[in-house]
């Protein structure tokens, strides 16, 4: 078995109307989703805004209510886990995407940083100042400026300061939800790395949640694309990037901007062919709804949404 | 509207249940019971004891209150054993007058809050807001009790302009003209003495309201057409800024009530507030029931009536 | 770039945020002269009532004396003797001191109360906060002197706490509102749906990290209602169902003044107590408007 292990998972908000406000319907945020992560890897979930993407991040967590489905970790069932002190809440870990509303504005760095460590650990004042020292070093943060409130540091170092906050308790995976949208571009790039870079140094597994399709290349090792709730492509990166299946992911990639000016031309008329082929043949790929149809294997990593009839 | 109105009134049925249970446990915890007031020291205990079993005061709880709400649905709220009358007979008296003084109070209030909060918004940050403003920053920092006391000791005692206690010139017809205007006379100092202070949350309301409602693009626009000063202030921002304020009535006959206790005490005036204070001195149980009821059930149904209307005026309320 | 960027946040976020606490509230007292003037008056206030209090014999100044009924104010009593030929100044400042200590008394409960109803309420948001503001909607439709007249006529044993109970039980209502819908919005940002990632306890979470969030406006609330709570307490002394005589308040010496004798002829009675309520209520409604605009950026004078 996988090393985390989603199986159909649903997430559906009810819609709330009428005279005793009863449910009247529901917003399938995600809809039968499944997918496992390897250790050690990076996951990519890609899709734009409503997509479901980081709903199914924060149901895996547990911060939203699970419809249905199931969710393992290490084969232990953690589906809906709420419990502030569950075993796993120590192994799995998230970055969030705002490093501004992530922290609270009243709390100094070092009570940030030491709030999990107090969750699970009983350490003395002095063992634990010196714990939080030693991630802020790790996250490239001067350990001096431990009594400092969020506020004084920019939107990058704060984001540094959330993974410091994630990785205190040495977790196996961590849920990665946008970790680097709402920062300046230059910032980005520095972040990915020094997340590649703890990786590697604390043999963490990342589920990458972004919508931007060139920082997952850059990251990820197996990539799942998400469209209206649904997975409507799962395989290697490479086999997303060079040879994708479904018009929807075909539509993404070609989306990519490209750096090489000279080849600017040839991008723009790929691009409205692409597009002109996913106006064609919207209707073989999507079912009356709009939705993607069910997953079928094309190799023995590379899975399309694709109709019945093949 | 109407989805929104049905299911106001539906959160007012457990709402009223509520409130008659509280105060049917109130009446359960009082001293004394319904025959009290007609103990006669010549009647035998013993027929008391009958008397008792047969009025159901021994019965469950749930019995009791049953035939009590049902007593209550049809208007009977027992005997007042200080007055020797059916208490229903008593509060119909004092009710009437305690109701044309909450609606002089209203009028009062309105006719002194939308000149001073039109003035006081559409003028804003002038001397002349700044008087207004300052005055209902102390109205709202002056207790209601003691601001009618000064009024009574100035206009009652020390200047004799109006008079100090009842609701009507003893020994006057009813009918008459005299007595409508000498009831009018009565009613004039509390009222006022009452609006002065309430007004107060009504003209700042208004106040912001038009301080809002003048920068708001709509009024821009009537503005860059020509319209006259006056007309944009008569025709656009007054009426988007007065329903709301009408909406608020049903709100004010909580606070008329509470009010009222303090003012009918203070001037005499024979309404339902006095009528309460009385009854609990004199230990005259059944009337204290059955006012503290009224008066609740006033204050839902005042509630009940702001709600609607606000949700008439401000359709973002009828979503929640 | 980094740098360059960092300087720039930092700067701006130095205008939002910095100067924060409690330079701002000092700053917003010292422009706010007649703020500063209510700060001064009532520490004067209270310390000399508390002060000279303690060399006042209660029992002694209630003490019925016959033979100086309705003494006019001269040589031997500052303000004269009410009916039973008590010490007037002597009760005004006991008054005083038992007004202010139930007020206090009473605004500290209700804060406690509204905040924890407020802070479960919006936390937990859903059903439970969906029962909670039904009941709470039914608190607020009562009308608040009718039914604590009420409860005290029916309470058997009657005294200062019981007293001090009942106002709470009514009066805990809007700081719960308040703290329920800051609760509301604060909990949906990131830093709350963070800590329950790190494995902090909803417990924690309440008063860890919500509560410090709302304080402030908390604190300027529960001033105002200090301001409010004399004038409930005193109203309702004033109709005599408040403290007993024997302990008298501020609403005690004005109870006499139902008397229209009292009203029309005894002055030194009731105006002394009027006038000390109505500084009372004004100087904490000053303090707590000046603390308002520290706290509120908008509303702030510079």
């Amino acid at each position: 078995m996988g090393f985390l292990k989603v199986e159909d998972l649903k997430v559906h908000f009810p819609i709330k109307g009428g005279l005793f406000g009863r449910t009247l319907d529901y917003v399938r945020a995600v809809d039968g989703v499944s997918f496992t992560l390897e250790k050690g890897k990076t996951y990519g979930l890609v899709g734009e805004s409503g997509s479901g993407k980081s709903t199914t991040g924060r149901a895996i967590i547990g911060l939203n209510h699970v419809t249905s489905g199931k969710v393992y970790f290490e084969d232990k069932e953690i589906t809906g886990e709420t419990k502030a002190k569950s075993d796993f809440r120590k192994d799995i870990q998230m970055i969030f995407q705002d490093p501004y509303s992530s922290l609270n504005p009243k709390k100094r760095v070092i009570d940030l940083v030491a709030e999990p460590i107090r969750n699970f650990e009983k350490l003395t004042r002095k063992e634990e100042r010196i714990r939080v020292q030693e991630l802020l070093e790790l996250v490239g943060l001067n350990p001096e400026s431990i009594l400092k409130y969020p506020h004084e540091f920019s939107g990058g170092q704060r984001q540094r300061i959330g993974i410091a906050r994630a990785i205190a308790l040495k977790p196996k995976l961590i849920i990665a939800d946008e970790p680097v949208s709402a920062l300046d571009v230059s910032v980005q790039a520095q972040v990915l790395n020094f997340m590649k870079e703890i990786q590697d140094e604390l043999d963490l597994t990342y589920l990458f949640i972004s919508h931007d399709l060139g920082v997952i290349k850059h990251m990820c090792d197996h990539i799942g694309i998400m469209y209206k709730g649904r997975y409507v492509e799962e395989g290697s990166a490479k086999e997303i990037f060079e040879n994708p299946q479904h018009i929807y992911t075909k539509r993404l990639v070609a989306a990519i901007p490209d750096i090489d000016p000279r080849k600017r031309e040839e991008m723009k008329q790929f691009r409205a062919e692409v597009n002109t082929e996913y106006e064609q043949s919207y209707n073989d790929y999507f079912n009356e709804e709009g939705l993607a149809y069910g997953l079928k294997p094309i190799s023995d990593t590379h899975l399309v949404a694709l109709p019945e009839k093949g | 509207m109407w989805k929104f109105s049905v299911r106001r009134i539906l959160i007012m049925i457990p709402q009223l249940f509520v409130l008659s249970l509280l105060i049917f446990v109130l009446a359960k915890m009082m001293p004394g019971d319904a025959l009290s007031g007609q103990i006669d020291p010549n009647i035998d205990p013993e027929r008391i004891e009958e008397l008792r079993i047969e009025m159901g005061w021994y019965d469950p709880w749930h019995e009791q209150y049953a035939s009590w709400v049902g007593g209550v649905m049809k208007g009977d709220f027992g005997m007042s054993f200080r007055f020797k009358m059916p208490v229903t007979e008593l509060i119909g008296q004092r009710i009437v007058n305690s109701f044309w003084l909450s609606v002089a109070t209203l009028i009062l209030t309105y006719l002194i809050a939308i000149p001073l909060g039109i003035t006081s918004g559409r003028y804003n940050d002038t001397f002349r807001d700044q008087l207004i403003t300052g005055y209902s920053y102390v109205g709202f920092a002056t207790p209601l009790f003691i601001f009618a006391l000064v009024m009574l000791w100035i206009f009652g005692f020390q200047l004799q302009w109006f008079p100090t206690s009842g609701s009507v010139e003893p020994g006057m017809q009813p009918g008459t003209f005299d007595y409508f205007m000498s009831k009018f006379y009565h009613l004039l100092l509390p009222a006022l003495s009452m609006a002065l202070i309430t007004t107060f949350s009504t003209i700042l309301y208004l106040r912001n309201e038009i301080i809002d409602t003048k920068q708001k693009d709509f009024i821009l626009l009537a503005r860059s057409k020509g319209a006259s000063e006056s007309r944009v202030y008569n025709q656009h921002i007054f009426r988007n800024s007065l329903l709301p304020i009408a909406a608020f009535f049903g709100f004010e006959i909580t606070g008329l009530i509470g009010g009222s206790i303090f003012i009918e005490n203070i001037f005499g005036y024979p309404g339902m507030g006095q009528l309460l204070i009385e009854s609990i001195s004199l230990r005259d149980f059944s009337v204290v029931t059955a006012t503290t009821l009224l008066f609740g059930v006033a204050s839902i149904l005042g509630a009940l009536i702001s709600d609607i209307i606000l949700s008439l005026v401000d359709p973002r309320i009828r979503i929640k | 770039m980094e740098a360059n960027t960092t300087n720039v946040e930092i700067k701006t976020k130095e205008v939002i945020k910095s100067p924060s606490g409690f330079s701002v509230v000092g700053r917003e007292l010292i422009k706010d002269k007649l703020a500063l003037i209510s700060l001064i008056f009532l520490i004067g206030i209270t310390a000399f009532v508390y002060g000279t209090a303690l060399f006042l014999d209660q029992d002694e100044i209630v003490r019925v004396d016959l033979f100086s009924i309705y003494e006019p104010p001269g040589e031997e009593f500052i303000l004269g003797t009410d009916y039973g030929g008590r010490d007037v100044f002597g009760q005004l400042i006991i008054g005083t001191r038992n007004s202010l200590s139930i007020a206090i008394l009473v605004t500290l409960m209700t804060g406690i109360i509204g905040i924890l109803y407020g802070l479960i309420s919006g936390y937990f948001g859903g059903h439970v906060d969906n029962i909670m503001m039904r009941i709470l909607d039914f608190f607020l439709i009562l009308p608040f002197t009718m039914i604590v007249i009420a409860f005290v006529a029916i309470v058997p044993k009657y005294g200062v706490w019981t007293f001090s109970l009942i106002m709470t039980a009514f009066l805990w209502m809007q700081i719960a509102r308040l703290v329920r819908s800051k609760a509301l919005a604060e909990k949906e940002l990131d830093y709350i749906q963070a800590a329950r990632t790190l494995g902090t306890t909803n417990f924690k979470i309440m008063f860890r990290h919500l509560l410090p969030n709302v304080s402030s406006i908390i604190i300027v609330t529960m001033t105002l209602n200090l301001a409010a709570n004399i004038g409930l307490e005193s109203g309702l002394s004033f109709l005599g169902f408040g403290f007993p005589e024997s302990t008298p308040s501020l609403g005690t010496l004005l109870s006499y003044a139902r008397n229209p004798q009292t009203l029309e002829y005894r002055w030194w009675i009731w105006v002394p107590a009027s006038l000390m309520i109505l500084l009372l209520m004004l100087a904490v409604n000053n303090v707590g408007t000046a603390l308002r605009r520290a706290v509120d950026a908008r509303q702030r004078r510079g």
